[in-house]
């Protein structure tokens, strides 16, 4: 399974590397070190969001409150940076703002049992409301200059520091996903909850779990934003929480739960991310980018729900097949 | 058999509601033990193996674990107590592989787990890639991969619940031996099935459970499969005579017959041919999974048909749609009540009426309420069901009514031939004696039913004739005289005696 | 059915409607108490223009959601019929009228494919609106580049006798989207309530199986409200383009939380099987007075209107699931049993 796992992944990166070559076809010039490595730089805000994206959706549930989660922890974080605060207790902040939207996120879907698009949805409204009552809808401009050199840092050649870092992140939690007992409860809840309770595992608990991960991961993807943008407006991060789902799909996450993992949806954040500069290289123009991005997602999701269909249909039957073969051979 | 006593259960009692499920259980595993319980659909057993496992709590009573009392009820206590359930239908993790399936929840190192789990494969000499994912394995494989789960937690007691129902000949075999091999190592099996022949094949002691009692038990070898065919009926069974049945019309079996399966297959049944004649109710017996449910449903149009011809009052019915199928003249009445019959959160004249929205009387674009409240008041009238009016939510009303309305459903499109999945499962017993005399009311109307049912009682008091099925063929035909329980239940659970096969 | 008046007027007191009834009415007494000018009628009708489309699109989401299912893309197709009847006429010399029928053909196209993917494939609702919400406002921005404007400045100049459709006031003041909105409720109250088509969604929502095997077409149906949601949402696209005068892609693209609230609000089951157009007609009024009531009398900027809005649809999904929590049902069936035995 291993081998079919990988593949999931696999054929998501076998996308991206076909986008590539598709796109220097038509247009030689974007096959340059600079411009590929740049495609993965400019990613680092996706993939940070997608990867806890990637959490709720594999527990089988959705948050579409991340957009706003980013948006408020870049608001608040960046606020204490331009007034001069402690960066470290900046950054302690914008995490807990995470683990808090994750808490009541969890609570209200775990605990409470409602569906999690609607909750999230609710919390989406209020909280990207609060980011107006906290700015007075004004911009936060005037970063430190070295809180904004984070993100532009280059390590060797021109791969950045956030982007590396980001990386070994993402391999990191990916390990720790599939390799510890409690990551594997994640993928065990999302695949079949009530198994998972038969052999003792807390349903309830992992899934507020993974939306405090979700939470905390889109609070971080904030501080990033931030640092790359520079300044925050109040309508900064509405529309990742689809990106964020969208790279979710395109990187072999199923939307029903149980199956994919982080580098699945890290690439999908890849290609998300690099859609408009594709774009901009095939001479289409970024006005593409959200008819390409629809069809994308539901030329995907549109397959997976056909194979998953008939693939169970297929179990079905079969077992019902095994059944009148008994006394047939029985019979002999 | 005499091995140190694993499970003791004593005088247990349970009741949902004001339904008393088990009436008093005692049953006692000692190490080494395969104990079989068997017993008629709805007789307690997976209740009993609920309780055992502490998903339900018992109301009255006492466990016994190794001579220790069990006071908690969670399933991870009873887990911790070394007892392990693999149900019917294995509860794997698809997307896992094998071994992830297996390790899954526990407090070890990975290397440790890998280790202990291939010596035990070696010790049991199962052979299974333990890095297959889950959901490209056999039944068989999945409940191997359940079984080990228990091993590797160090169960003693293992409950397998059914476990041949879905599994082919050579697959039993190797099940077979897998038990055997697990006997041998002092693990005490219960052993749930429904197939008598497996008993004197694998167990060493056995448990007939009817009505929520065990009122036999002891050594296989004490017992013939003619015993245990008698412990499974109700003891007056042979006293009862159909009295009713005598006031009734007698079919005509020169007559053109109203309904014909010719070598009719489908998923779970093979090659059925029957027919129903005018005015007649055919009983249809056997044990659940037996691929009744599968035949009806593939007639009305909801799966594949693989082969032979259904045939409705000389019309061509085979592989039509559902909709066309009623149209034709054919209806069903579920046997999952709550997930094929009801419309819960709805009331009771839009259940009534479901069946019949695309037909003219209901209006053509908007809904016409008077025939709506006329065809339900004709039902809550006909078959007494108890409503506070119409628009009180089926949800709301019990079991015996919420069958009357779904029956009432079926009827609301005037069909020759009605097909009857378990009509009285599950309801009590007034509402069942309603539900026979609206059976009989048909039968007097010259409506011919199709009566599929395990409760061979049921069989034998309103069947005009009888076919048993036993894995997805018919392997009996009964008539007259020979339409009793004993008969029909040898037959279901695939015993036949010479003289009436072939039918 | 032949009950008689009183119990009728009594069941009505005590359900979800009478409810949100109350809460307009409330609302008419704070607001009006805080600002007058709240009460002023031509104000007040004048206010209603701006949340029209929203109320007119809740309606038919309604049936999606008594199905099942759930439509976040409605928003995007407002855009997408909006720029096509501003492209159409302006760039492809259509008749106003052909290009807004050309429009809710299209919008009833992709309401159509939307629902073939939930219904027929099995998709679940929410993956496939979502990216229907990203193809359609996506394809929406490419008509929009087809114009010889730019696109954020939108298409404008109609013929005043197509702004008329929205800027007509009936009487002098009652203004005429308010009156579509009222034929439209009073439509989709028929269609709902009173049809066989109706009857059937409402028995999918509760249970498809069950649908089935009455011999219901259940995914047909599951399809239809799709395409109904979907055409709805251009009926709200050229009202709200003829109310605004200019034609603009990105029209409608932040109501979804608006209509989803109005519909959860109105009294619809998420999980489907239950709803009613009215309720979710009242519930719409209610959210669409409190963006108007807010700013106006409690000086809450119109960007901040997200928060009641998304409160308001928190608070109601938090008590629908308490009050269907096991302990909770067992204390109210409790103090049912005891005013019974009174």
């Amino acid at each position: 399974m291993k081998r079919l796992l990988k593949m999931r992944e696999l054929s998501s990166f076998l996308f991206l590397i076909a986008l590539f070559v598709i796109v220097g076809i038509m247009n030689p010039s974007f096959l340059s070190a600079e411009n590929i490595i740049a495609c993965f730089n400019e990613s680092v805000v996706y993939i940070i969001i997608s990867v806890g994206m990637a959490f709720a959706i594999i527990v089988g549930e959705i948050d579409v409150s991340v957009g706003a989660n980013l948006g408020f922890t870049a608001t608040v974080v960046s606020c204490m940076l331009r007034d001069g605060q402690n960066w470290a207790l900046a950054f302690v902040v914008g995490i807990m703002i995470g683990v808090l939207f994750g808490l009541f996120n969890g609570w209200g879907v775990a605990v409470m049992g409602v569906p999690s698009l609607i909750f999230t949805l609710g919390t989406n409204g209020v909280m990207r409301g609060m980011m107006y009552v906290y700015t007075g809808g004004a911009w936060v401009e005037n970063l430190p200059a070295d809180f904004k050199a984070l993100y532009t840092n280059t390590l060797v050649g021109d791969i950045s520091v956030c982007f590396a870092v980001t990386a070994i992140v993402v391999v990191i939690v990916h390990l720790l996903l599939k390799n510890t007992k409690r990551g594997r409860y994640f993928t065990a809840v999302g695949d079949n909850p009530g198994g998972a309770t038969l052999v003792g595992i807390p349903a309830v608990r992992t899934k507020v779990a993974a939306y405090v991960i979700c939470g905390v991961f889109a609070a971080i993807s904030g501080i990033v934003f931030s640092s790359r943008i520079g300044f925050i407006t109040a309508t900064s991060g509405s529309g990742y929480e689809m990106k964020a789902v969208a790279a979710c799909v395109l990187g072999g996450i199923s939307l029903s739960g149980g199956v994919g993992s982080v580098i699945g949806a890290s690439i999908g954040a890849v290609i998300m991310a690099s859609i408009s500069r594709l774009l901009v290289f095939m001479q289409l123009g970024s006005t593409y980018d959200n008819t390409i991005t629809g069809v994308m997602l539901i030329t995907i999701v549109v397959a997976d729900a056909l194979m998953q269909k008939n693939t169970a249909e297929k179990n079905r039957r079969e077992r019902l097949a095994a059944r009148t073969a008994v006394q047939g051979k029985g019979e002999m | 058999m005499s091995g140190k006593a694993l499970l003791n259960i004593k005088d247990v009692y349970k009741s949902f509601g004001i339904n008393e499920v088990l009436k008093g259980i005692s049953l006692d595993l000692n190490e080494g033990e395969v104990l079989a319980l068997i017993g008629g659909n709805g007789a307690g057993k997976s209740t009993l193996m609920k309780i055992i496992m502490g998903i339900y709590q018992h109301d009255r009573g006492e466990i016994f674990v190794r001579g220790e009392k069990v006071t908690s009820n969670k399933t991870s206590a009873a887990l911790a107590n070394g007892i392990y359930m693999v149900p019917q239908e294995p509860m794997l993790f698809p997307n896992m592989t094998v071994k992830e399936n297996i390790v899954i929840g526990f407090n070890k190192k990975n290397s440790e787990l890998h280790k202990e789990l291939t010596d035990l494969m070696k010790e049991v000499g199962w052979n299974l890639d333990l890095s297959r994912k889950a959901s490209s394995l056999s039944i068989a494989e999945q409940q191997m991969v359940e079984i080990l789960r228990g091993l590797l937690r160090h169960a003693q007691i293992l409950i397998l619940d059914e476990p041949t129902s879905a599994l082919t000949f050579d697959e039993v075999q190797s099940l077979f031996k897998s038990v055997n091999e697990l006997k041998a190592k002092g693990i005490g099996i219960i052993y749930i099935t429904h197939r008598l022949a497996e008993v004197f094949e694998i167990a060493t002691d056995v448990a007939i459970m009817r009505d929520g009692k065990i009122p036999l038990r002891g050594e296989v070898s004490e017992f013939t499969r003619e015993a245990l065919v008698r412990g499974l009926l109700p003891p007056d069974a042979q006293d009862k005579e159909n009295d009713i049945r005598e006031n009734l019309k007698e079919v005509d079996y020169s007559a053109k017959p109203v309904f014909e399966l010719q070598n009719f297959s489908g998923y779970g049944f093979t090659d059925i041919s029957l027919k129903v004649y005018p005015g007649e109710i055919l009983g249809l017996a056997g044990v659940i999974g037996a691929g009744r449910t599968e035949l009806a449903t593939t007639v009305f149009g909801k799966d594949k048909v693989l082969g032979g011809k259904a045939i409705l009052e000389g019309k061509d019915i085979t592989g039509l749609s559902t909709k066309k199928v009623m149209e034709a003249g054919l209806n069903y009445v579920p046997e999952d009540r709550h997930y094929h019959g009801l419309f819960k959160l709805s009331d009771v004249a839009a259940n009534t009426t479901s069946a019949m929205l695309g037909e003219k009387p209901m209006g053509n674009f908007l809904l016409n309420r008077k025939e709506e409240y006329r065809m339900t008041q004709k039902y809550i009238d006909d078959f007494r069901i108890k409503v506070t009016g119409q628009d009180q939510a089926v949800g709301s009303l019990s079991g015996g009514n919420q069958q009357k309305v779904v029956i009432g459903r079926s009827l609301s499109t005037s069909p020759k031939l009605v097909i009857l999945d378990e009509p009285t499962r599950g309801i009590d017993a007034a509402a069942r004696g309603d539900v026979y005399a609206i059976i009989h009311q048909l039968r007097n109307q010259g409506v011919s039913v199709l009566l599929i049912s395990s409760d061979m009682e049921e069989i034998v008091e309103l069947s005009d004739r009888v076919m048993t099925v036993c894995q997805g063929r018919i392997n009996g035909e009964f008539k007259g005289e020979d339409i009793n329980q004993d008969n029909l239940m040898a037959a279901s659970f695939g015993i036949t005696k010479d003289t009436e096969v072939g039918a | 059915m032949n009950k008689s008046f009183s119990t009728k007027v009594k069941q009505f007191l005590r359900s979800w409607e009478m409810v949100l009834l109350c809460i307009l009415v409330l609302e008419f007494i704070i607001f009006g108490s805080v600002n007058a000018k709240f009460l002023k009628p031509a104000l007040l009708f004048n206010s209603m223009n701006d949340f029209m489309s929203i109320c007119i699109i809740s309606l038919f989401v309604t049936f999606v959601m008594i199905t099942g299912g759930i439509d976040i893309q409605a928003g995007s197709i407002v855009g997408l019929t909006s720029i096509i009847i501003g492209v159409a006429w302006q760039d492809f010399g259509f008749n106003i009228w052909n290009a807004a029928v050309l429009a809710v053909c299209v919008a009833a196209l992709c309401g159509a494919l939307s629902g073939f993917f939930v219904a027929y494939c099995g998709v679940q609702a929410m993956v496939v609106t979502l990216g229907g919400q990203f193809l359609y406002a996506g394809i929406a921005l490419l008509v929009s580049n087809l114009a010889s404007t730019a696109s954020y400045q939108g298409i404008s100049g109609f013929p005043d006798y197509f702004k008329i459709v929205s800027k007509f006031k009936f009487f002098g003041i009652i203004p005429s989207q308010l009156v579509i909105f009222l034929v439209l409720t009073v439509v989709a109250y028929i269609v709902l309530h009173r049809s066989k088509y109706g009857r059937s969604i409402f028995l999918v929502g509760v249970n498809q199986q069950a649908a089935e095997y009455s011999g219901i077409n259940t995914r047909a149906v599951i399809m239809s409200t799709y395409v109904l949601s979907a055409i709805s949402a251009s009926v709200a696209g050229v009202v709200l383009t003829a109310y605004l005068g200019t034609a603009k892609s990105d029209l409608g693209a932040n109501f979804t939380l608006n209509i989803i609230t109005a519909v959860v609000l109105g009294g619809t089951l998420s999980t489907g099987g239950k709803g009613n157009v009215i309720g979710t007609a009242l519930a719409s009024m209610v959210i669409g007075l409190l963006r108007f009531g807010l700013p106006l009398c409690f000086k809450v900027g119109t960007q901040y209107l997200d928060i009641p809005v998304g409160i308001l649809l928190l608070v109601v999904v938090l008590g629908r699931s308490l009050s269907s929590h096991p302990s909770t049902a067992n204390l109210l069936a409790k103090f049912r049993k005891g005013k019974q035995a009174q």
